[in-house]
């Protein structure tokens, strides 16, 4: 028993970072009516900020943190400018074929520059074990879930409780009424990718200091799971996109523990099957376009 | 007197089919003006030209005498300008409050949007019941209301109505004409487009015919209503 509580606890620490990433993914879809797929790239520079940050100035974990999250909103907002804005009114394969385009020059960008292989991440985080009974969370796990949970939760407060916030969900549903009662769609689509990006970012540092290693096609996995959370979830709700995310990572991490490790990336693809075979909407519904 | 919105020589397009042909039209403060036309004669078309929805191919559009062509929709609606949509457009996953508030969101000083509301659930108190309500579980009827108090809280000089009576039960339409006369005497000037004739020319202070994306005639309601082809194709008489 004691086994299986430590199993869900690491997949939920994992999984908070999917749902981090896959909320941004959901938000952009929903607000933008585009999939970023170079959502999951800005996610894996945040990761290479973080690392050049470590190394040419300063090991402080929560500098690094907002200099990286800030790297990654800055380029998710040029992406938004220079990419997704030009193509607002365009079908729904353009963007998603050009933000395709942008992400396979990110990562071989970054791979030309880094190098092909796995880069170590100093550990910049303490690594003190923390038991109770059977079951040992690390201050590392902690602190990386801490943060996760604490970027949803403001994450949320914006889309239900502040005024842009309500735009976007206004948007979202029916843009062009929401134009028409003064919402510029236009600044919600930069607020919403800024966001994105911006948490994005920051599970980026997580994920980088968690698994001490940044890659170059870190994205592809990791925008291909948030990309199912969206579907299994639905995008209606960011909430049940959250819930998905954290759910995946501990089914992952009860595949790998019951099953093989070599079917944990596989089981995403599974429930997202299932899913949409019973319920095309997604768990929680979308929004219908 | 002046016009309060002025539409001269108006052309919409899509790809090579025409939808509206050089439309002339004027609206005077404080009136009603309704245009009647069937399915596909381009009355939205004018209205969503008018919000920047659609780019017209020509012509020019005056609110206040100032040009909104080439304005993006949230400028038009940041100058006075609202509108009720044909099938009502609510925000089906946001609350009836939720609804109102976002009717506000120009003028959105907290005691404001707060007084408007309370003047609105005054007006509906249907909606006042509801207001925490998801806006996609109100009946049709209380989605038109939602929807005509959503476009009041901007506090616009001009009120675009587009088919408010369609899909609506008769007892419904009435109430909601009434509603518009009632609107119109609040000081609010509004441009509606509608298949029903019979209702609409009641409360309207001019009207124009719109056949095939051109007008084909406009008058007192007095006198498009003794006219042979509004008895024949709108009265049924």
């Amino acid at each position: 028993m004691e086994q299986l509580i430590q199993h869900v606890i690491n997949g939920a620490m994992v999984g908070s970072t999917y749902a981090v990433v896959a909320v941004g993914f959901a938000l952009t879809f929903s607000v933008l009516r585009v999939i970023n797929v170079a959502h999951p790239e800005v996610f894996m520079l945040a990761m290479f900020t973080g690392l050049v940050v470590v190394q040419a100035l300063t090991q402080n974990f929560l500098i690094v943190l907002v200099i990286a999250a800030t790297a990654a909103l800055v380029a998710g907002l040029a992406i938004e400018r220079a990419v997704l804005r030009p193509l607002r009114r365009a079908d729904l394969l353009m963007p998603m074929i050009a933000t395709a385009g942008v992400s396979v020059f990110l990562q071989y960008g970054v791979q030309g520059v880094a190098g092909p292989d796995e880069l170590r991440f100093p550990r910049i985080l303490p690594f003190a074990p923390l038991e109770v009974g059977a079951i040992t969370v690390t201050s590392l796990q902690l602190i990386t879930f801490g943060i996760a949970v604490l970027i949803l939760l403001a994450c949320s407060f914006y889309v239900r409780r502040t005024r842009w916030g309500l735009a976007a969900r206004a948007v979202a549903e029916r843009p062009d009424i929401a134009a028409t009662f003064g919402v510029n769609v236009s600044r919600v689509a930069q607020i919403t990718v800024g966001l994105s990006s911006f948490m994005a970012g920051a599970a980026g540092v997580g994920i980088a200091v968690l698994y001490g290693s940044a890659w170059s096609f870190v994205g592809l996995l990791y925008g291909l799971k948030s990309w199912v959370c969206m579907l299994v979830a639905g995008n209606r709700h960011i909430e049940a996109v959250m819930l998905v995310g954290i759910m995946l990572g501990i089914l992952e991490a009860l595949t790998t523990a019951y099953v093989s490790s070599s079917f944990r990336d596989a089981v995403a693809f599974v429930v997202l099957i299932v899913v949409l075979y019973k319920r095309p909407d997604g768990l929680f519904g979308s929004y219908s376009y | 007197m002046s016009a309060l919105l002025e539409v001269a020589g108006l052309e919409v397009a899509y790809g090579a089919v025409r939808a509206v042909k050089g439309v002339d039209l004027v609206l005077h403060a404080g009136e009603i003006r309704v245009i009647l036309g069937a399915n596909g004669a381009g009355k939205t078309s004018i209205l969503k030209a008018i919000f920047g929805l659609v780019k017209p191919r020509a012509g020019r559009i005056a609110f206040q005498g100032q040009e909104l062509r080439g304005l993006e929709p949230h400028e038009v609606g940041s100058r006075g300008v609202a509108w009720v949509p044909e099938g009502r457009q609510i925000w089906a996953t946001l609350t009836v409050r939720q609804n109102l508030v976002m009717g506000a969101f120009v003028n959105n000083k907290r005691a404001a949007v707060e007084r408007r509301m309370a003047e609105l659930f005054d007006r509906f108190p249907i909606l006042a019941e509801r207001r925490s309500q998801l806006a996609g579980s109100l009946s049709g009827g209380e989605q038109q209301m939602l929807a005509i108090a959503r476009a009041l809280m901007a506090e616009p000089k001009l009120l675009l109505m587009d088919e408010p009576s369609l899909g609506l039960a008769p007892l419904i339409i009435r109430r909601v004409f009434d509603l518009v006369r009632e609107i119109n005497a609040s000081g609010i000037s509004i441009l509606m487009v509608e298949q029903n004739a019979r209702q609409s020319l009641r409360v309207a202070n001019w009207a124009y015919l719109l056949e095939n994306g051109a007008i084909a005639g406009s008058g007192s309601p007095a006198a498009l209503a003794s006219t042979e082809e509004i008895r024949r194709v709108y009265l049924g008489g």
